[in-house]
């Protein structure tokens, strides 16, 4: 397994008009920011950097781009090559409550265009945001729709993915969650192994979580079928309880619910794991797969450490 | 004559009814606490024209009026004086704390009048609600304004003060369901044996606190008596919330025609210091338990106590 524990550091850069959002989505993945506290964030000024590492092998270097007009042309001309340079991941904000969306696009465009020359194997994720503004699902769902018909002819060399999203629910972790899984440097390694430890463990779905973020790393299920979407509102979920729990000056640790009919664990795992355990087999007992959960601890440890 | 014919629809007797001027967010409350409906998806609801009841447990029922405005003479049609009469009826008052104050009040003092002509000792609960925009101190100086007024004009017009609590609240947090959760509890039947038998588990069991909630509302009916941090409220509406997230994921894995009864038992833990155990009492109520990482570790003389308290309270709150 060596080779697979150098550290690896990643640029992602975060960009989009000001307002859009950028810093607000950050602060809620990244911290125990909430929602509500986000109303209280200024505008960014220039570039703000952090280094947040995620799964112990993979330093994240997130540069978010104050959106307002001084900087913007600042990014897009004496700056280009120090933004638009080695740039592993792009993120583009779209504010929907955006007045001018053909000034919105021409700022993509530029960006892109930068992107190309200065870091052409990058990789561009657009989020439309703030999502919550609409109300009907069917239209949500228009939405996106249009803004990733009208990018996908924007933006060939790149083909970005399209999420909708808001800082209000879970579609924040939603995107997230797709854009760290494809920069885990391990990951088919550790899936497979999950995935043995769910059969052995005779459980029916497995969980592994990055332990600040409460991003979904990687799942597997007896059943093939079940999406990803599905773990969406536990990162939430967890995350606001997490906060909940700094009232009562306390952390939380870990959840076990069991009834008639299901037993399930949310537990620390590794160093930088979580781990979430459902067992519906009556035969196996709770404190068999809560022994199985911590047989596999130190196995997990080294493989993503 | 209009309005008694209105009233042939007979309301539940253990009714809490939900009134004051057009937009002060009635309605709002009502949706995010009953129907889980997001604060912000709020902001687009129509005037009520039309009374809307809530059904709770223990046959309790929220009624939602109309705005009502004391001034605009159109189509204001005060509802028959009867629904205030009983001892299981409470009214609540919403003010919108950044609205016209006089005609607000205005409005209330009408209604009071009306309402203690039938029933005295009616308790009158007034939310100063949209508060969520004030800052820490404008909204004690919101408050006591009120409240000084409210009292003085009471005093004034010879109205009787003993019954009239105040509430500063907002949609977008949880304080709305403790709030609730006062007005409520009173209306509860047999309270005082459900508090008793809470104070006996919470002593017997070493617990520090126990509450009795009913888990769709999250609005408890109970707890025992000891003196409570308002963190605490919060901290467990918080928990629970968290375990609806949880048992979300396995909703697939229950049967189809369930009665709910699972014995579900869900226990949290916090680092160093802090369990909270969540015991189911029937489909509809749950026990929640905060106690100390070394007491709750004695899980079996836990779950025994708890399963006794289940049963006495399903005897003394049939479903
Ligand atoms: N309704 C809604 N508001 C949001 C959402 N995300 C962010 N906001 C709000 O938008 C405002 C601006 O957010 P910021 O994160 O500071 O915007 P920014 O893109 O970092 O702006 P600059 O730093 O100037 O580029 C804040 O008041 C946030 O609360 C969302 O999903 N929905
Ligand atoms: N900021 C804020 N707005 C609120 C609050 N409660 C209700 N509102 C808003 O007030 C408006 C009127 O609410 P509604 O429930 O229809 O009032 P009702 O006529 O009393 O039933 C809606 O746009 C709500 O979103 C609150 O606590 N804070
Ligand atoms: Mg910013």
């Amino acid at each position: 397994m060596n080779g697979l524990s150098i550290s690896t550091k990643k640029k992602l850069v975060i960009m989009g008009r000001s307002g859009a959002g950028k810093t607000s989505m950050r602060w809620l993945i990244f911290s125990n920011y909430t929602a509500n506290d986000t109303r209280r964030l200024g505008a960014t000024i220039d570039v703000e950097h952090s280094m947040v590492n995620f799964m112990g092998d993979l330093n994240l270097n997130i540069w978010d781009c104050g959106g307002q007009h001084k900087y913007l042309d600042n990014y897009l001309n004496e700056q280009r090559e120090n933004i638009f340079g080695n740039v592993e991941v792009l993120i583009y904000v779209f504010d929907l409550e955006t007045t001018n969306k053909e000034s919105e696009y021409q700022l993509y465009d530029d960006c892109l265009r930068n992107l190309a020359v200065f870091s052409p194997t990058a990789k561009v994720y657009c989020l439309v945001h703030k999502m919550d503004k609409i109300p009907e699902p069917e239209q949500k769902e228009l939405t996106v729709e249009s803004y990733r018909r009208a990018l996908a002819k924007r933006s060939e060399m790149f083909q970005p993915d399209v999420f909708g999203t808001s800082i209000w629910d879970h579609t924040l972790y939603r995107a997230w969650s797709r854009i760290v899984y494809k920069l885990v440097p391990n990951m088919e390694i550790i899936e497979r192994h999950l995935s043995n430890f769910r059969r052995l463990s005779d459980a029916t779905e497995v969980v592994l979580f990055e332990r600040e973020t409460f991003l979904v790393v990687c799942y597997t299920a007896a059943d093939a079928d079940v999406p990803l979407d599905k773990y969406m509102h536990i990162s939430q979920g967890i995350k606001s309880y997490r906060n909940a729990c700094v009232h009562v000056q306390s952390r939380f640790q870990s959840v076990e619910v069991s009834n008639k009919f299901y037993s399930m664990f949310i537990e620390p795992f590794t160093k930088s794991t979580y781990i979430l355990v459902i067992t519906t087999d009556p035969e196996v007992e709770p404190a068999v797969t809560k022994a199985n959960i911590t047989a596999a601890r130190p196995h997990f440890s080294d493989l993503a450490r | 004559y209009g309005s008694t014919d209105k009233l042939g629809e007979q309301l539940a007797e253990r009714r809490v009814l939900f009134m004051g001027p057009p937009g002060s967010g009635k309605t709002s409350i009502l949706s995010v606490v009953f129907e889980d409906t997001v604060a912000y998806d709020t902001l687009g609801m129509m005037p009520t024209q039309q009374q809307a009841a809530y059904q709770m447990v223990a046959g309790i029922t929220i009624y939602d009026f109309p705005g009502i405005d004391y001034y605009s003479e159109t189509q204001y049609n005060p509802p028959n004086p009867a629904i205030y009469e009983g001892d299981y009826t409470s009214l609540v008052f919403v003010i919108d704390s950044q609205g016209d104050f006089q005609n607000s009040l205005a409005t209330l003092f009408s209604v009071i009048r009306t309402a203690q002509a039938v029933n005295p000792q009616l308790p009158i609960n007034i939310f100063i609600n949209k508060v969520d925009s004030l800052s820490e101190e404008l909204k004690q100086d919101v408050h006591q304004d009120m409240q000084q007024q409210v009292w003085k004009t009471m005093r004034y017009e010879n109205l009787n003060s003993a019954y009239v609590q105040f509430f500063l609240t907002t949609i977008f947090h949880d304080d709305i369901r403790e709030a609730l959760s006062r007005v409520v509890q009173r209306l509860v039947p047999n309270h005082s044996s459900l508090e008793t038998i809470l104070n006996s588990f919470c002593s017997k069991s070493s617990l520090d606190k126990v509450f009795l909630f009913d888990v769709t509302t999250k609005i408890y009916l109970a707890m025992d008596s000891s003196p409570t941090d308002p963190q605490i409220f919060r901290f467990a509406f918080e928990t629970l919330k968290a375990m609806d997230d949880v048992s979300q994921l396995c909703i697939e894995y229950l049967p189809p025609s369930d009665d709910g009864m699972m014995s579900q038992k869900v226990t949290f833990d916090l680092e160093g210091s802090i369990r909270v155990f969540v015991y189911q009492v029937n489909s509809y109520l749950s026990l929640l338990c905060v106690g100390s990482t070394q007491v709750i570790r004695q899980k079996s003389l836990l779950e025994f106590n708890g399963s006794k308290v289940a049963k006495a309270i399903r005897q003394i709150l049939p479903s």
